[in-house]
């Protein structure tokens, strides 16, 4: 059975798995009408992430064509991208830019 | 693709045709459950609110109960009153009056207690039926549709289906020029810059991120960061990796349409195109938030199944989970399951979505009406309560 996985903006360096998938399984996705092959280097779970292009520790994690946090360790093309390896920065500012207190 | 809906005298449409007995002050709703269960065509706007608020929660309730009045799928209004509370009866009767539409009110302490204001409640509820029951729908539009949206019992095929679907919708509709209400604060946390980069106007996108912080701050008051609760342990085991990631997903229900202008909660929607309000996500006080905008259809996203919708909102129930349109097929109305199989593009099903939609709005009933799923709803209280 062919597995799926969704890009949603073309900007966007991680793709979402529509089917649990084993280390080392193939994902097709489909945008703009064309069909690319992933392998993913870990198991992912449906509504799991997956990096479609090496990401450096520091650097963003891009989805819905945003950055959405950023990488706590280096990340390579096929892997996982969760909470293990992505770090959740946003922080509530001010008009002045700076955190309101409590954060 | 035509909407044929029900005239009203300030040039405004509806999708339903109800008498609302709409109660000033929570202290009457057995009056208001028993004219509804007595006189067909009435529904009944049940709220717990209405006395003993500081006075912002007052003027806010004072404006969502005349904005609920004035909203189109309304043909004419009972306001029953107590006679003692905060909220000024007079006030909430003349605002809803503007519209042109009938309107009457009662006070129970003027009245001589429930049965006697039952007995005249009643009458001219039946009156009204009688009067508006003949309204004929009329071909208008599609500029006179007004939907908004929400999500609510969420999961990961929520951010991958659903709202994009529903985004797609958003597109189709205001470029016809109908309005859309976007809000769910909590939801946009960690997204409010990139709604506020599609403001049309910068003050108004600042308004926006205000909302944000406004939440946050209310949390701090009482020792709540919000953004830890906004991500719950579900969402993380689901695939959710981020504040911002969730905010996004929720925010998708809109695409990436041009915003213009924040409208504080209740607010009536000033004029066509996308508008985001400052409503929360809990489902009883946003649905009467958007609805006291003058929403005529609610587009209702849900991956596990939320069965509530309101009592003058028609609420669209989308669903891209299979497991869930199976297991809970008595509430879903639309089906976008096809999303997740990639069997049918967003660009189609959000065509197929709109026409659905449309016909919802031309009198075909959802779910959560059928079902009689619709009673629950509450107006938006700041507190604290006294």
């Amino acid at each position: 059975m062919v597995k799926y996985a969704k890009l949603i903006d073309i900007r966007d360096n991680v793709i979402t798995s529509l089917a649990d998938l084993k280390a080392g399984e193939e994902v097709i996705v489909k945008f703009d009408g064309k069909e690319t092959k992933y392998v993913t280097n870990d198991d992912v779970p449906f509504g799991h992430k997956i990096a479609i292009k090496d990401i450096k520790k520091g650097e963003r994690i891009i989805k819905y064509g945003f950055e959405i946090g950023s990488a706590s360790a280096d990340i390579r093309e096929g892997d996982w991208v969760h909470t293990h390896n992505v770090d959740d920065d946003y922080i509530c500012l001010d008009k002045d830019g700076n955190p309101l207190p409590g954060q | 693709m035509k909407f044929y809906g029900y005239p009203r005298p300030d040039g405004k449409v509806g999708a339903r045709n109800y008498v609302a007995i709409i109660p000033t002050v929570g202290c009457v709703n057995p009056v208001v459950s028993k004219v509804v269960s007595t006189i067909r065509g009435t529904v009944a706007i049940r709220h717990d609110q209405g006395c003993l608020h500081p006075p912002k929660d007052t003027l806010r309730v004072t404006k969502t109960l005349i904005n609920l009045g004035k909203n189109p799928n309304v043909a004419a209004i009972v306001l029953i009153g107590l006679g003692c509370e905060m909220v000024k009866n007079e006030e909430v009767y003349e605002g809803i009056k503007e519209s042109g539409k009938p309107v009457d009110l009662l006070e129970v302490h003027q009245e001589g207690g429930m049965l006697a204001t039952l007995e005249k409640a009643c009458r001219v509820a039946a009156n009204m039926v009688d009067k508006v029951s003949s309204i004929r729908r009329e071909e208008f539009g599609l500029d006179k549709l007004v939907f908004s949206t929400k999500c609510g019992s969420s999961d990961s095929t929520s951010g991958l289906s659903s709202n994009l679907v529903v985004g797609e919708v958003c597109r189709l509709m205001t470029e016809n020029g109908g309005a859309f209400i976007q809000g769910e604060v909590c939801d946009i946390m960690g997204g409010e810059y990139a709604l506020k980069n599609l403001c049309v106007d910068e003050e108004e996108g600042e308004r926006i991120v205000d909302f944000v912080r406004d939440l946050y701050m209310r949390g701090y008051s009482v020792g709540a960061d919000v953004r830890g609760s906004q991500m719950t342990s579900g969402n993380v085991a689901g695939g959710l990796t981020t504040l911002v990631e969730k905010a996004l997903g929720a925010n998708a229900k809109g695409s990436q349409v041009p915003i213009q202008g924040a409208l504080e909660y209740g607010d009536l929607v000033p004029g066509p195109g996308r508008w985001i309000m400052d409503i929360p996500g809990h489902g009883f006080e946003n649905l009467t938030g958007a609805a006291a905008g003058g929403s005529l259809l609610h587009l209702f996203t849900t991956g596990r199944g939320a069965p509530n919708g309101h009592p003058i909102l028609p609420a669209i129930k989308l669903c891209g989970n299979k497991k869930t349109v199976r297991n809970m097929a008595d509430h879903i109305d639309f089906d976008c399951s096809s999303i997740i199989d990639e069997a049918e593009t967003i660009e189609a099903c959000g065509e197929r979505l709109y026409e659905y939609a449309v016909e919802v709005a031309n009198g075909k009933m959802v779910r959560a009406e059928i079902l009689n799923f619709d009673s629950g709803m509450e107006i938006l209280i700041h507190g604290p309560v006294m």
